[in-house]
């Protein structure tokens, strides 16, 4: 009997999975909510949006090579794009939704590769429209050939608004102003990392170029502190902070923009695999709630494995390796996972995915934020955006001795609404922490449905099972 | 399908293209307000991969479709809801 593998996320972890356990003979089903496969690092156009590219060459080479290699084996996996996952549990089961109808699986192993999400400061004004994720911003450019603002502010810490900006610059688009927390250069201070990544940190600097040959202004230890507008954004606040998050008087200026693309880092997708009843850990700094793994993948429940950024932030090429390991040890029965055998067969795998992770000690430098830059979020700013909660709600619950963030949820609906807290989940775990001194211990529980999903397809499946 | 065509946003023409997202062809428009919430606040399109709902919309009288996650079609009627009105036709 052939094993059933259930894979979800297309991106470059769920990928190499998927080409990893068809190789060893396995029948694999693949779950993405996109419409093609690619996740968001190499999220592909439609092939009629025919247009520029304005990443680099080496990194478009990396996103066809794998997608390719995906590609190839297409044919021979169950591949359900534009589906979604809105339940696992500690059974094994996985709950579907794809179009109009829902499904179960019930594979004999699952691996979860759902990858990260952006992170944002909330700040007032950060609700206006035009105020954008930076990443979103970018992914309309990359995958929508659509520039997201004519004239834009980047904010934020880390590669990515850099990134973002010059990509912007190279499509046509204005730069009016590139705030960063720290300088790139926080990465020279972890020398032999950076020569782990030369090749990733050469196309670094060539977005950099990009930048600076433009005449971009750009605005070391500032953030932006108000965005202002009426019906949408017309300009953003930004002054410069201190070492310890605090806004220097007198430094504050007003730039003009529609569009304000931010980037605070990312936060990992795992309230799949927490729903699961894996053990988890919390570790802001690389997506902040993450399952406990082995260097197989494998959480504390039997038969569920992480893989990528989801299982702890290290960018895409340890994510691919992860895939290949995962995928290899998921394909196999538990007792052969840690063999002779199988060790010997990963070990390049393994070695190589040491290498990448090297490179990301100097990446994490530039992501660090002071807890302290959680002030930025006043009593009248909105934290949890879908039920309009503001910080002022949530610091009184906390200083009414609702501490869990469970108990903040159900005392003020932070994290309620649509997006089930993955956009303000975070914010409130940090702003807890600077509020009480103390870190939050246990994550908001993850509970169905984890992505609104509407009763009739629920209904359908019910009745199609009882037929 | 024609890899041109238009779409409505709250009765407007919207040039699009073939492969975009609902929320790409608006703000290519120059429409930045996709919704308007509950206590009356205009929302935009924000994470741009789905996770967010910011940028739920009316798409052919169904209500609460991210128009980041949705693909264009020719003729498609996309509203702008406005608190709990989902401009429902169903």
């Amino acid at each position: 009997m052939q094993r059933a593998i259930a894979i979800i996320g297309a991106g470059p972890a769920g990928m190499a999975a998927a080409v990893e356990a068809v190789r060893r003979g396995c029948r694999v089903t693949l779950v993405d909510e996109g419409p093609r496969p690619g996740g968001q690092i190499y999220r592909q156009a439609h092939p009629s949006l025919a247009g520029g590219e304005f990443a680099e060459p080496a990194e478009l080479a990396r996103k066809r090579r794998l997608i390719a290699a995906f590609q190839a084996v297409i044919d021979r996996i169950d591949y359900r794009a534009e589906a979604t996952v809105y339940a696992v549990f500690p059974n094994g089961e996985i709950h579907l939704a794809q179009g109009d109808r829902t499904e179960v699986l019930r594979p004999d192993a699952m691996i979860i590769a759902t990858g990260v999400r952006e992170q944002a400061i909330p700040f007032p004004g950060w609700t206006l429209p035009g105020v954008m994720f930076a990443g979103g911003a970018q992914a309309m450019l990359k995958a929508q050939r659509v520039l997201p603002g004519r004239n834009a502010v980047i904010a934020g810490c880390g590669p990515l608004p850099l990134v973002v900006a010059a990509q912007l610059l190279r499509a046509g688009g204005r730069i009016a102003a590139l705030a960063s927390l720290r300088s790139l250069r926080t990465m020279l201070r972890h020398p032999g990392s950076l020569w782990s990544g030369r090749h990733i940190l050469r196309e670094g600097l060539r977005y950099e170029r990009t930048v600076r040959r433009a005449g971009v202004l750009q605005l070391t230890g500032y953030v932006p502190v108000r965005a202002i507008g009426g019906e949408h954004l017309e300009a953003v606040a930004l002054a410069r902070i201190d070492a310890e998050g605090r806004v220097v008087p007198g430094t504050e200026q007003r730039i003009a923009c529609d569009l304000l693309a931010i980037n605070y880092g990312f936060v990992a997708n795992s309230e799949l695999v927490a729903m699961t009843g894996a053990e988890m850990r919390r570790d802001p700094l690389i997506g902040g709630w993450l399952p406990v793994i082995d260097t197989f993948g494998r959480t504390s429940v039997p038969g569920v494995f992480a893989a990528g950024d989801g299982a702890g932030l290290r960018g895409a090429l340890v994510a691919e390796c992860d895939g290949t390991i995962v995928g290899a040890a998921a394909s196999v029965p538990s007792t052969a996972v840690g063999g002779a055998t199988l060790q010997a067969e990963l070990a390049e795998t393994v070695a190589r995915r040491a290498r990448h992770l090297d490179f990301q000690q100097a990446v994490r430098a530039t992501l660090r934020l002071p807890l302290g830059l959680w002030r930025l979020v006043t009593d009248e700013t909105v934290v949890c955006r879908c039920e309009n909660v503001r910080f002022g709600e949530i610091r009184e619950a906390l200083a009414s001795g609702h501490r869990s963030l469970n108990a903040v949820k159900r005392n003020v609906r932070s994290g309620m609404g649509w997006c089930g807290g993955r956009t303000c989940l975070h914010a409130i775990a940090a702003l807890a922490e600077l509020a009480t001194g103390e870190a939050p211990t246990e994550m908001m529980t993850p509970r169905p449905m984890a992505r609104p999903v509407p009763f009739a397809a629920i209904a359908r499946q019910k009745k199609a099972a009882a037929e | 399908m024609p890899s041109e065509f238009q779409i409505t946003f709250e009765g407007k023409a919207i040039a699009a293209r073939e492969g975009q997202s609902v929320a790409a062809a608006l703000v290519a428009a120059g429409e930045r307000c996709l919704r308007v919430d509950e206590a009356g606040n205009p929302k935009g399109a924000v994470c741009g991969i789905g996770f967010c709902w910011e940028c739920r919309c009316s798409i052919d009288g169904v209500p609460d479709i991210r128009a980041c996650m949705t693909q264009v079609r020719p003729g498609m009627i996309v509203r702008r809801q406005r608190g709990l009105d989902g401009c429902s036709e169903r």
